[in-house]
């Protein structure tokens, strides 16, 4: 866990494939709904039979919209460890491309779900771009199941039983069952939208011989990957134009060479996706996004050039496996998984050198700490990103706080990390640190307190699942309690600059007690964060809680002390009084935000930490023993039996 | 912290178990939590035996006996869950 220092598309979005239309293009937003239903009435009009394949697609487009929400929902926490695990390695990065890909036959989401992740943080470029060539091998595989399986078997007599059984599994309340259920629905949906398509084609063929538009040579080679191109930015999904193109090819209604020129084409418009999911992210989304488009280009240009050799190579392998000559669907599939795989062979050695264009093409802004860095559109689709995400904003809070807060108390943040003796390095910064703090504060410490509770408003809309709204919620709360402690500090500012720059006996030791005692909250804070997660317990944290109380009661009683000696006058010593409320309150304010950004994920070792751990009356409890001289005792009798 | 709070604490999480509103405790995790707790004592000690100043001193012997009271609250609800 990153310290201090340092569901579903249909359900949980409450609109129909956001992640297809997502993006801030606004004209393709604008037009793109009047032109589909303008262009899907013609179609209508046009023939009658159109509308079988036309609800095929939505079908098909339906079920890759349930396969994903399935395994969102078996997800979880794992989908961060698995791509963590995943993108350790080229070869690792690229199987899981592959894997993944196949498993939600959808390269454009694995696409998107990678760029979502490398704007979070959570994974490198490099493995993102292996990631992406392996979602370029993995989509081959919805060729082989429509032209291997869908037009061989009566592919929906399966659907049928798979849809049924999917949604009663849906309807349970266990994650995992629903999660089954939509992955297993959605699969059956596939299914069922490939035969609604093969059935409208064979329907088509009786009135209209689409062949008729067929284009030989190079004009043909062209234009039709233009086509292939246009229908995969409008459906948003290369695997829904390849299973339409083999559906056509089997029913007769395209020529085999037309159809390897929209298989190459579909690769180019699959890219599409990948562009306007990265409008919204981070420098790394858009260099991932470039990426993809890179890769494309150059495979579908290759193809292109080699389409001859190429249309050998699949006559070959089809007669080396046993493909007839004359099942131009399977040899599709062929050419689709050829000519994908030598993209990957190209490009993966000179993959350094890409990523070297890319980060060059491409640079990392300057970072602005005024501005969020982590909570982006990009990372708003996936509930890893989303928690991931809002944790290095908290963080990145925290930092610009702790830095205003000292530099509020005219003190220099590395100094005071540096020392053996905080209250020596205290005492020792005396000069001025010439600080609008109201500007600061509004710059560096509101904007991104803003954004966080914009961020979780936000995503509070989404359905969640519970314990991760719970952390996401606690961590908004986290947000609000540091910028409440940089806020008591902003009231301790003007003292601070009257009493501490120059020495003026008691009240200046005063106000340096306070500073020192901020400041040694702050380290300790630093020192809990630098501890690895398996050595540290928020329980550390009642130690600095216990403190705090016992400070507070010390310094109260050292101020009336004070004022009976006659050593401050009562008007300093009601500023002291009131500025101490205010550190103080700073001070627990800032070990609340981290116990609940430190909170233990394991809901039992939270429990006993809850059970063991001093509440408030235990605190007050142990600073009075304290000023008695003693240590809080009490330990319960182990003789009785409690559990 | 007497027996008669943490008792009050342990039936209400028993209640919450019992709902389905937690999960349940283990002697392994009670472990791992004391095991945190010890390596705490063991730095808080080490910095006590070298520091130097009374008022560190005083804040350490401070922290140090919060780490034992936590100490011996975990070692008291392992004695019960064993």
């Amino acid at each position: 866990m990153t310290g201090f220092y340092g569901n579903g598309a249909l359900c949980a979005q409450g609109q129909p494939q956001a992640w297809l239309l997502r993006g801030k293009n606004g004209a393709m937003r604008k037009y793109y709904l009047p032109v589909a239903i303008g262009t899907l009435l013609f179609a209508f009009w046009f023939s009658p039979d159109v509308q079988e394949i036309a609800a095929g697609v939505a079908i098909f487009l339906f079920g890759m919209l349930m396969l994903e929400d399935g395994f969102k929902l078996f997800g979880g926490g794992r989908l961060e460890r698995l791509l963590t695990a995943a993108t350790r390695s080229t070869g690792r990065a690229l199987s899981f491309g592959i894997v993944s890909t196949t498993l939600l036959q959808s390269s454009s989401l694995v696409s998107v779900i990678t760029i979502s992740f490398l704007s979070a943080g959570l994974i490198s470029l490099v493995g993102g771009v292996g990631i992406i060539f392996g979602a370029n091998i993995g989509t081959t595989t919805g060729a082989w199941l429509v032209a291997g399986l869908g037009l061989k078997v009566d592919i929906a007599s399966y659907a049928m039983p798979m849809i049924a059984v999917g949604i009663v599994m849906v309807f349970q309340k266990q994650k995992l069952w629903r999660g089954a259920g939509y992955a297993l629905g959605g699969l059956g949906f596939l299914f069922l939208g490939i035969h609604h398509m093969k059935e409208g084609f064979e329907a088509f063929r009786d009135q209209i011989d689409l062949t008729r538009f067929a284009l030989p040579g190079l004009v043909g080679l062209l234009v039709y990957s233009a086509f292939g191109m246009v229908a995969t930015v409008i459906m948003q999904s290369s695997h829904a134009t390849m299973v339409l193109v083999i559906t056509a090819l089997a029913a007769g209604q395209l020529t085999y060479d037309n159809a390897l020129a929209l298989a190459i084409g579909a690769n180019i418009g699959t890219t599409v996706t990948a562009i306007i999911g990265s409008l919204g992210a981070n420098f790394q989304g858009k260099r991932l996004a470039l990426a993809h488009l890179i890769f494309n280009l150059t495979t579908a240009a290759v193809a292109l050039a080699l389409i001859v050799p190429l249309r050998e190579a699949v006559d070959w392998i089809s007669a080396l496996v046993g493909i007839a000559a004359s099942d131009y669907a399977l040899k599709l599939a062929v050419f689709h998984t050829i000519f994908n795989v030598l993209g990957v062979l190209l490009m993966l050695p000179v993959l350094g050198r890409l990523v070297v264009f890319l980060e060059r093409r491409i640079g990392e802004p300057v970072p602005d700490v005024s501005q969020p860095r982590y909570l982006n559109e990009a990372i708003d689709q996936f509930p890893e990103t989303l928690e991931s995400a809002l944790r290095k904003e908290v963080l990145h809070l925290y930092d610009n706080a702790t830095e205003l807060i000292f530099h509020g108390l005219n003190l220099h943040r590395s100094e005071v990390f540096e020392a053996d003796n905080i209250a020596q390095a205290v005492r020792q910064s005396r000069a001025i640190i010439e600080l609008d703090i109201d500007e600061r504060y509004e710059r560096k410490i509101k904007t991104l307190h803003a954004a966080i509770v914009d961020f979780t408003t936000r995503v509070g809309g989404k359905r969640l699942a519970p314990e991760i709204a719970d952390r996401i919620y606690a961590l908004r709360d986290v947000a609000t309690g540091i910028v409440t402690a940089v806020k008591s500090v902003k009231h301790l500012r003007k003292n601070v600059l009257r009493y501490t720059t120059h020495p003026q006996g008691k009240v200046t030791d005063l106000y340096d007690g306070l500073r020192t005692e901020i400041a040694r909250v702050i380290v300790e804070i630093r020192k809990f964060d630098l501890a690895t997660e398996e050595e540290r317990s928020v329980l550390w944290l009642d130690q600095e809680r216990a403190q705090l109380e016992d400070d507070s009661r010390s310094s109260a009683r050292r101020v009336e002390d004070l004022i009976r000696k006659g050593h401050i006058s009562p008007a300093a010593a009601t500023s002291f009084l009131n500025d101490s409320g205010y550190a103080y309150g700073a001070m627990r304010g800032l070990v609340a935000a981290a116990r609940a950004y430190y909170v233990e994920r394991d809901r039992a070792v939270a429990e006993v930490e809850q059970l063991i751990g001093f509440d408030e009356e235990d605190l007050q409890d142990a600073a009075r023993d304290s000023a008695a001289g003693q240590h809080a005792g009490g330990t319960p009798d182990r003789n009785r039996t409690v559990m | 912290m007497g027996l008669k709070k943490l008792a009050a604490k342990v039936a209400d999480y028993k209640q919450r178990l019992e709902k389905g509103q937690t999960s349940e405790i283990k002697p392994d995790h009670v472990q791992k939590v004391l095991a945190k707790l010890e390596k705490k004592q063991v730095d808080l000690k080490a910095r006590f035996d070298a520091e130097t100043d009374p008022g560190e001193r005083e804040r350490l012997t401070g922290k140090l006996g919060i780490a034992r009271e936590q100490i011996a609250r975990a070692r008291w609800l392992l004695d019960e869950l064993d």
